[in-house]
């Protein structure tokens, strides 16, 4: 029982570090302004971590491993996010002829290689370049095992079935996903960003969030029986 | 190997070309109807006294926007498959073929009524900056919208039809998926939203809706609002931008998923096939361990292999086009 | 029938429109007040006929579109949509307690239990309320906030509530999982409650935003769902009354849908700069 409440605020803090980790411009992006993935934080978290709940649903009909399971999903979370980057890097090369360059650091902190000379003056960087993609990864990553392990949770501990499970899964992340994306504010660039030293706060908010909530599916599992 | 497996394998590949065309028309219609990131620029262009003749549908974020369309096209599709497959159970294909399009209409017409409500809601939002609502460009989007939201829709519902009953047309319905039909229409809905508005946007945005400012330079902040707004004889409404952005903007958000419904449906099946899972299936035993393992390991080969092709992307480049020249 | 109900939506908009044109916080507290009373009492009673439970259900979200728009008028920061998905998403959990806790406590056919699942969840929504606004953390400095997203997390969970006994026609969490998860339809109505919240001030948003006008969207909206779950109960049959019950609930959305879309169309055509049938633009410096 109290494995349950565990698991779930675990799930719930990966999946708001997750937030904080994912790259997002958001409007600005989509015009070349920003640097990042050209849409909102919850728009592409959701689409990441319902891909890898796709993948977890599948892989929990033949196994109940909970580390298989959420790392499944993990990584069907990631290869959604990259696919998705890298086909954005093609379209801002060959369709606008725009470099991928980053407007919060001068130097790429993994290739080192030189970032101001290249960016168009006036903006604050364009594309996904390589520190802000390695970002974006571990972001998939790490809130596609979230997700994942919360739908573990659900399923197999608390006993639900499996289209109650995906529901409550995406019901309880989403309330913490959002906090952390009121944290952001709209645009980040990932771990290399400032607002990432804001994290702290955010979690605090999501750890009592997230232990209500699996407080919840703890007493709805014993007013229904102990099943 | 067993006709069963070619079967399995042979349905997840025509589901990646489904997911190719669902993808294409998704991006076209976002750009049709102007929906999310870059209409913050249409929005922005009255605000800054530029008149436009663009379709405003600000429907709250494209992944939710399109998961409306097709949970509701699942939803009515699963009525009428509960109500006709008992009348037809060995040729269950029948109800299919009369559920599936009945579905979609219905939410073909969903779609309508919430794009006119966004379009008359927001320009009548901004009569302090003498943007009208000009009736032909009203009445003449609502077809075209309708109309490649079908496209999508129709392709994601044969999606989650052929995921449902995957094991059962490849001849064993214990592979069937978990998920119900609605419901998995409703995750292809979120995830085709969340793909379109991250990478068919981007061309829409930065390219056609500033196509006189120059190519090769991101758009500076004082270029927001003034977008394009004379076409090449005329004025420009949204219809001129749909056939250039399906040009490129379009198939490429088409690779993306159809890419991922690949990388996503063929790595488990292959992880199954190397524990010698299939064709007898034995669940929660250690082969069903063992499926998943594999699965995982192929991921993660596939996770790096991405890192290390956009690592050289960015270079080659970077090589090619040099600093930035001009003002 | 039909006409009784469509005057009772026209006798409950036009007895709300006088409180609307007088001071504006007692308008929003009288929406509360007047959705919150009245759902509670609709909930209890799990047997009422489809059409009552789907008038709560379009007072419920009228409510909750009125509370994202309140929030919304200062800014979020990520946009509208992302707390019109909270809402909802608190709203599934709080329902599924309910549910559970439905079973202790009832009388016959009142269902006191399901008032447990609303009160945790307009507990979580104070609490993250409380984390959203205050300087020491997230600190969005959004007057309110805690009440708004309190009520979101009360109506949200009315809301589902609702929906989930118009289709199974009980309070009985064996029949809910089997009906509504199981067979996916528990995804319909997910979304379009969420679009139900989130659209309608997203769709109006602009300096000329005019609050009756925007609050006709979200009734339309509802008009849609409760068509769409008429069907539902028509092919599952779970209604104790008969036939007649899914029949007059599609009846009911089809008349409110057609009320309040041609009520908003006209109004928008009427009160934007021009309606013209074709025309140049212009440019203004």
């Amino acid at each position: 029982m109290i494995l349950i409440v565990v698991y779930v605020t675990i799930g719930g803090c990966l999946g708001s570090l997750g937030a904080h980790l994912c790259p997002v411009g958001g409007a600005p992006a989509a015009m070349g302004t920003a640097t990042g993935i050209a849409t909102g934080t919850i728009q592409i978290l959701l689409g990441a971590v319902v891909t890898g709940l796709f993948t977890a649903a599948t892989v929990s009909t033949f196994s109940n491993n909970i580390w298989l399971v959420s790392l499944s999903g993990a990584v069907g979370a990631t290869i959604m996010m990259q696919v998705v980057m890298f086909f954005a890097n093609i379209l801002y090369a060959f369709g606008c002829g725009v470099l991928p360059i980053s407007g919060r650091v001068a130097v790429d902190p993994i290739t080192k290689a030189p970032q101001t000379a290249y960016k168009t003056p006036q903006t604050d960087g364009h594309g996904v370049p390589d520190v802000v993609f390695v970002s974006g990864s571990a972001g998939g990553f790490i809130g596609g095992f979230g997700g994942a392990l919360m739908y573990y949770t659900l399923l197999y501990l608390a006993h639900f079935t499996y289209g109650t499970a995906v529901i409550a899964a995406l019901g309880i992340f989403v309330s913490s996903a959002i906090l952390a994306s009121y944290n952001i504010r709209g645009t980040t660039e990932g771990l290399w960003d400032p607002k990432f030293k804001t994290i702290h706060k955010a979690m605090i908010a999501t750890i009592c969030v997230s232990v209500l909530c699996g407080i919840v599916v703890v007493l709805a599992t014993i007013a229904l029986g102990g099943a | 190997m067993p006709l069963e497996v070619v079967l399995l394998f042979a349905w997840t590949l025509v589901i990646v070309f489904l997911a190719f065309l669902a993808c294409n028309f998704e991006d076209n219609e976002s750009d049709i109807g102007s929906q999310s990131n870059p209409n913050s620029q249409v929005q922005l262009a009255a605000q800054v006294g530029q008149v436009h003749r663009f379709f405003n549908k600000a429907i709250s974020g494209e992944p939710l926007s399109n998961a409306l369309y097709q949970g509701t096209a699942g939803m009515v599709a699963w009525i009428l498959l509960y109500r006709l497959e008992p009348m037809v159970p060995d040729a269950k294909w029948k109800a299919a073929v009369v559920a599936i399009p009945l579905g979609v209409g219905a939410s073909a017409l969903i779609h309508m009524i919430f794009a006119t409500t966004a379009h008359c809601g927001r320009t009548s939002a901004q009569k302090r900056f003498q943007q009208p609502i000009y009736l032909d460009v009203f009445y003449g989007h609502l077809l075209p919208i309708a109309t490649h939201g079908f496209m999508t829709t129709f392709s994601i519902l044969c999606i989650a039809y052929i995921q449902s009953n995957l094991g059962t047309l490849s001849g064993d319905p214990s592979l069937n998926h978990p998920f119900a039909l609605p419901l998995l229409a409703f995750i292809w809905g979120i995830t085709v939203g969340s793909i379109g508005s991250s990478t068919g946007d981007v061309h829409y945005g930065t390219e056609r809706e500033f196509q006189d400012r120059p190519f090769g330079e991101g758009k500076r902040v004082i270029y927001h609002g003034r977008i394009t707004r004379y076409a090449d004889c005329g004025i420009r409404t949204s219809k001129d931008i749909s056939p250039f952005c399906a040009k490129f903007g379009s198939p490429a958000t088409g690779l993306t998923f159809g890419f991922i419904i690949l990388l996503e449906n063929w790595r488990t099946l292959i992880g199954m096939k190397l524990a010698g899972f299939l064709p007898s299936l034995p669940a929660f035993t250690a082969i069903g361990d063992t499926a998943a393992i594999w699965g995982i390991i192929l991921g993660l080969i596939i996770v790096a292999g991405w890192i290390v092709i956009n690592m050289v992307f960015v270079k080659w480049l970077r090589d090619k086009c040099g600093p930035f020249v001009g003002a | 029938m039909a006409a009784a109900e469509e005057k009772k939506v026209e006798e409950k908009k036009v007895e709300e429109k006088p409180k609307l044109k007088l001071t504006f916080p007692p308008a929003e507290t009288g929406l509360a007040l007047i959705a919150g009373i009245l759902a509670v009492l609709i909930t209890i009673f799990a047997a009422l006929p489809a059409v009552i439970k789907g008038l709560g259900m379009l007072l419920t979200i009228v409510w909750s579109a009125d509370s994202v728009r309140k929030t919304s008028k200062y800014g979020l920061g990520t946009g509208v949509p992302s707390i019109g998905v909270m809402a909802t998403g608190y709203g599934v959990i709080g329902a599924l307690m309910g549910l559970a806790f439905a079973k202790y406590g009832n009388i016959g056919q009142f269902y006191p239990g399901v008032l447990v699942g609303v009160g945790f969840m307009g507990l979580i929504g104070l609490v993250s309320g409380y984390f959203s606004n205050s300087p020491k953390y997230i600190a969005m400095k959004i007057p309110r906030l805690e009440r708004a997203m309190m009520e979101l997390g009360i109506s949200g969970t009315f809301a589902n509530l609702l929906m989930f006994s118009i289709v199974t026609g009980s309070l009985n969490f064996k029949s809910v999982v089997t009906q509504v998860m199981d067979t996916g339809v528990v995804a319909s109505m997910f979304i379009l409650s969420i679009q139900a919240m989130a659209h309608p001030y997203n769709a109006c948003l602009g300096p000329d935003e005019r609050r009756e006008r925007t609050l006709m969207v979200p009734a339309e909206a509802s008009g849609l769902l409760c068509v769409i779950l008429g069907s539902a109960m028509l092919v599952l049959g779970t209604s104790p009354w008969g036939l007649w019950d899914p029949v007059s609930l599609i009846v009911f959305g089809l008349l409110v849908w057609v009320v309040f879309y041609t009520r908003f169309i006209k109004a928008c055509m009427k009160e934007c700069y021009a309606t013209v049938g074709t025309g140049l633009i212009k440019t203004i410096e």
